[in-house]
This record gives structure tokens, sequence and C-alpha cells, in this order.
């Protein structure tokens, strides 16, 4: 038999026929990579949501020190002003309506944009799941709803939904890889200027997306549409998309920022499982490692044995978790919504295989002490210790 | 030739500031396919001289051969596949372990040996019918009583097939008619396979199936007596 594999089959029975303390210790792991990869993900999405690339074109012009959409109120009529500012190569008045500005995992957003090419433009790039654009154009009260936001309300095509006050009907449900699209519902802008009851209504809204040529310009433009209307009544404030989530979504990204702490001691929990664990078992097991080592088996091969003890509870207990984490994540499609932005958790795979990876390497090295200690105890002392 | 060499052969253990000679200058032959037993009262050396013909310890002066080897000066991983393909050891208590049964309890020298699967069963197979446990090659060893568990802790010295057999009081934890078949099987052993088997017993009629008795005191030998053929 191969000596990689020789202590396989020793291994598994000790691990099989050890039911409860194998079970306790799998589930502590499970656990303990579960909220690992739980956590990770929450972290991921807010540096998905947040973190701007070297290719950000877009900019959020927002009313100057409001942080809420009900609060935010501009004028319509400045989507003229801000397409002549130099740079700017369109600009998308949008409405938003939410049903709640606080921090929620259940935030449903309503996004009010202009018919025609606005909408083309808006939602370039995205994919059908179901329902059609043309339905959109035909019906007033039609939206055109977000993936994340259908399966979390379990929404589908010819729906009707009520939210913060809008009783809407649904034309279509879209695939997007951006978050703030993936969990909004867009409206029509006169449907939702005429339903929503805060907010302002006829001819204001919430904020205009704009699309920049250059987005090595970037802040040069943010700044110019900011002096525009500096001494106006309504005077904005003009962020890249990418900054302007994280400044809307602060708290979280402090909080998830904190739960990082959390995720990382939950590996340390992992290793302190395990490595007790084996500990225990290596010590119960001082007179059947003492046998071993009288009918042939080498230090080698003892230690072998311990660290593979450990490394399959981390692979199993990681596996657990991280899976477990993954498809949980994958069925909720949970989504930070605060101020009317959305951050996601990434329901990442590669994050799931970081996590078992972790789980599976910790195994390993929280074996590797009583193995040592396993490996080098005298076969003599060992029966007398035992 | 002698299957077992022992030259000026000398143990202590350091306690504290105490040396303690366990051994002390033992000098002993023992023949190929010979019956020996070591008798003396506790803390006369008899286990720790079995120790050290099995390789499980180290004298602290001295030689062993072994048919023919020096084994004192064999390194750690040498003398681990010397102590698997040479030695087979039985102990007082079994020492089965508890999460085997009787089968993989058998089979797990073998698993050191370069077998292929269907030679390693046959091998077990064997084994557990020499020893008469063929039908309990399933049990637990807590399924099973101590006569039985002595047996597959034979089987499992055995089935590698050693030129010697060791085995520290065999029958010290066992009722009398467990013993008996016990002595009845290594005596087999010894006749039928010609196992050379050097056996620790404090018990005078148990030290009578052997062929020849070793006396210890104090660390040394102080008398050998030979019985005749092994009964």
């Amino acid at each position: 038999m191969n000596p990689v594999l020789r202590p396989l089959p020793f291994t598994w029975r000790n691990l099989a026929r050890r039911p409860l303390r194998t079970g306790l210790t799998v589930a502590g792991i499970a656990v303990a990579t579960f909220l690992f990869v739980f956590v990770e993900s929450m972290r991921e999405g807010v540096r998905r949501a947040t973190e701007a690339g070297a290719a950000e074109t877009e900019l959020v012009v927002y009313r100057r020190n409001r942080f809420c959409p009900f609060a935010s109120q501009l004028p319509q009529s400045y989507e003229r002003s801000i397409e002549s500012v130099p740079g700017v190569r369109s600009a998308v008045p949008v409405k938003i309506v939410v049903n709640n500005c606080r921090a929620s995992l259940d935030v449903v957003t309503f996004r009010g944009i202009p018919e025609g090419h606005y909408l083309a433009r808006h939602l370039e790039g995205v994919r059908m799941r179901s329902g059609s654009l043309d339905e959109w154009q035909t019906r007033g009260d039609a939206v055109l709803v977000g993936a994340g936001l259908a399966d979390r309300r379990r929404l589908r095509a010819g729906d009707r939904f009520d939210a913060a006050g809008v009783r809407a009907w649904v034309a279509g449900v879209f695939e997007s890889d951006d978050p703030q699209d993936a969990n909004s519902a867009y409206a029509h802008l006169a449907f939702l200027q005429e339903t929503a009851q805060r907010g302002g209504t006829g001819g204001i809204v919430t904020q205009f997306n704009v699309q920049v040529d250059d987005p090595r310009r970037i802040e040069e433009v943010a700044m110019a549409i900011d002096e525009r209307f500096a001494s106006d009544q309504f005077p904005t404030s003009t962020r890249p998309a990418s900054a302007f989530v994280a400044r809307a979504a602060r708290d979280v990204v402090v909080l998830v920022s904190f739960a990082g702490i959390v995720g990382w001691a939950s590996l340390v929990a992992v290793f302190a499982l395990i490595a007790n664990s084996i500990a225990l078992a290596v010590r119960d097991r001082v007179r059947d490692h003492a046998v071993l080592r009288t009918l042939g088996w080498t230090e080698l091969g003892i230690a072998w044995i311990v660290v593979l003890e450990a490394t399959l509870l981390g692979l199993a207990g990681g596996a657990l978790g991280a899976c477990g984490a993954f498809v949980a994540l994958r069925a909720a499609h949970l989504t930070f919504g605060m101020e009317g932005v959305s951050i996601e958790v990434a329901a990442d795979p590669a994050l799931a295989v970081v996590g078992l990876a972790l789980a599976t390497v910790l195994g390993a090295v929280a074996g590797a002490v009583p193995a040592w200690g396993a490996a080098h105890r005298e076969i003599v002392q060992g029966f007398r210790t035992a | 030739m002698a299957a077992i060499e022992c030259r000026s052969l000398r143990r202590d253990y350091v306690r504290g500031e105490e040396t303690i000679h366990t051994l002390q200058d033992v000098d002993l032959d023992i023949e190929s396919g010979s019956f020996v037993a070591l008798m003396g009262p506790s803390g006369s050396g008899k286990t720790t001289l079995l120790n050290l013909l099995a390789g499980i310890d180290r004298p602290t002066a001295g030689s062993i051969r072994i048919d023919g080897r020096e084994v004192a000066g064999l390194g750690r991983s040498a003398l681990a596949a010397w102590r698997s393909s040479t030695v087979g050891y039985v102990f007082q208590l079994y020492n089965l372990v508890p999460v085997l049964t009787a089968y993989e309890n058998v089979e797990l020298p073998l698993l050191l040996h370069p077998l292929k699967a269907a030679e390693r069963h046959a091998r077990v197979a064997e084994a557990l019918e020499m020893v008469g446990l063929a039908d309990r090659h399933r049990h637990y060893p807590r399924q099973l009583s101590g006569g039985q568990e002595q047996r597959v802790a034979i089987a499992r010295a055995i089935v590698t097939q050693p030129r010697l057999l060791l085995a520290d009081e065999p029958t010290g934890d066992l009722d009398r008619a467990a013993a008996a078949q016990v002595m009845d099987l290594l005596a087999r052993l010894n006749r039928e396979r010609g196992q050379t088997i050097v056996m620790v017993t404090h018990d005078p009629s148990t030290a009578a199936r052997a062929a020849r008795t070793v006396q210890l005191d104090k660390g040394k030998i102080v008398d050998a007596v030979v019985h005749g053929s092994v009964a």
C-alpha cells in the first residue's frame, strides 16, 4: 500500500467509529467556517461596491448635504445644464423611492427613469431573465425588477407588488452584475413622481447619473458640475459612483470591516477546535500508538496518522461550512440597503474554496504539534503512560 | 547458531538523581525454534529484557544479535522495519485497538507490507483460523472475552509470520481455562511453525510448558532450567 495512503483506513475508522466526537468537532469547524465565509462574502460585497476601478466613468449628482433619497431633491431641468458641462457624455435623471432609508437587509429601491433612450442607456448590458422591455414601455405602472430583488421577493413577470407606498406591475426581471441594478425596480419616472408620497413630485428627481467621456477626468468633471450649481437654490454634491456608495453606506462599511475581525477569529476557533480534539485524541491513544510502533509503524507514520486525522476533520468541517455558506448566500440573495444604495453580499464560490482550503490547512497545522508528541514518545514510555 | 545472542546487556533508567540498574551484564543465548520462559519476581528485569529483544527499548550497553544481525545499533526507521518483519509481540493486556474489529486488528501489521488486498485477506483469515476465531472476525474487542481478545492479539502477532514471537505474561489476565487455550496455541505455533518463542511469566506451571526457563533476579540471570520438549 502507498505509504501516504497507508494510514487512511485506520484514520477513517478512528473518525467514523467515534461519531459523537467526530460529529461535534466537524459541526464546530463547520459553524466557524460558515461564519468566516459569510463575513468574507460581506467584505467582498462591500469591496466590489465601493472600490473604484481605473475605468470608472459614472458620477452621481446628489443634493448637497442630503443623505437620504427622501431629502435629496433636484430639479429635473438640471439635466441640460449637466450635459453641457465639458467632459459629460450623458446624464440620466433618477428618482429614488425606498421603503426604508436606514440600513436593512431587505430594502426595496424604486428607480424612476425617463423612457426611451434613457432606459436603453441606463440598462445597457443587462440580460432579461423574463418579460421584456417592450412590456415595460407599454404600461405606466410597469417596473423592471433586478434579479436580486426578484429572488428575494419571489417576483416574476406579470406579478403585482407593493412597497414604499408604490403599487407596481412587474413587466420583466433582468440580471445585472451591478448590485445597484440587481436590487432595484426600474419604474417610469413620471409614474414614480406622481405615485410617491415623499421626496417631491413632478419635475423633481433624487439624483443624476452622469457618464463622463474620460475616466481620468472624472474628479475634474465632478467639480465642474458642483461649481455650476454652487450658488443655485439646489446646490449639488457630485461623486464617482463607487465613492457615492461608500459614503452612503459608510456605517455598513465600518461595521463590515469590524466583522472582518470576527471572520478571522472564527478561523482561530477552527484551529483551536481541531487542536483540542486532536490533543485529546492523542492523549487517549497513547497505548494505540505504542502498539502501532511495536508492530513496525515508524515515527513518521504515527505523525502522519495524527496529521491526516486533523486534516480530514478540517476538510470535512470546512466543506460543510463553506458549502453551507455558499448555498445559503446563493439562496438568500442578501443585500444591505441604505440611503437608496445596495451592497450585495457576494455569493462567490472562490470565497467558499478559500474557506475550505483554510480550514483544511489549519487542520493540518493544528495536528502538527500533537503529531510530533505522539511520534516522539518512546514506545515503552507509551505503554507505561497508558 | 543461536537465534538470539545477548552479550553484556545492560539497561539503566535514570529517575531524578537515582540510577536504576534494571538489567546488569546479561548474557543469554536462545536457539532458533526454541520456546523459552523468562521468570522472576517483579522488578527482576523480565519485561525489560523482552522489550530489548523486541527492539522497542534500547540497551544502555551491550549487544543483541538476532539471527546474526546486531539490533541494538539500528536506527529508528531500520529498527521499525526490522520489528515489522521479524518480531511478533503479545501483550499481557492484549492491547487491541478498540475501534477496530478483530479482522482489522489482525490486518494492522500487514498494512506495512507490500501485499495485494487478496493476499492480505488470505493471511488475516489464516491467522484467525489458526487461533480459532474465524467466526468472530467482525467482532470488536469489547464484544470478545479476555481469552478471545488474547487469541486475536496472538493472530495479530503471527500474521506477518515473524521468526521471533515474544509474549509478556500472555496468560496473566486470563482464567485457567483461557490460559490453557493460549498456552496450547503458543506451544502449537512453536511446534508446527518452528517459531522461536520467548515468554515472560510469573506462573511456574505456565513456565513449565516451555522447553527452557531462564530465571532472573535483580537484573541478572540466576538460573536456567531445561524442561525438555515443549508440552
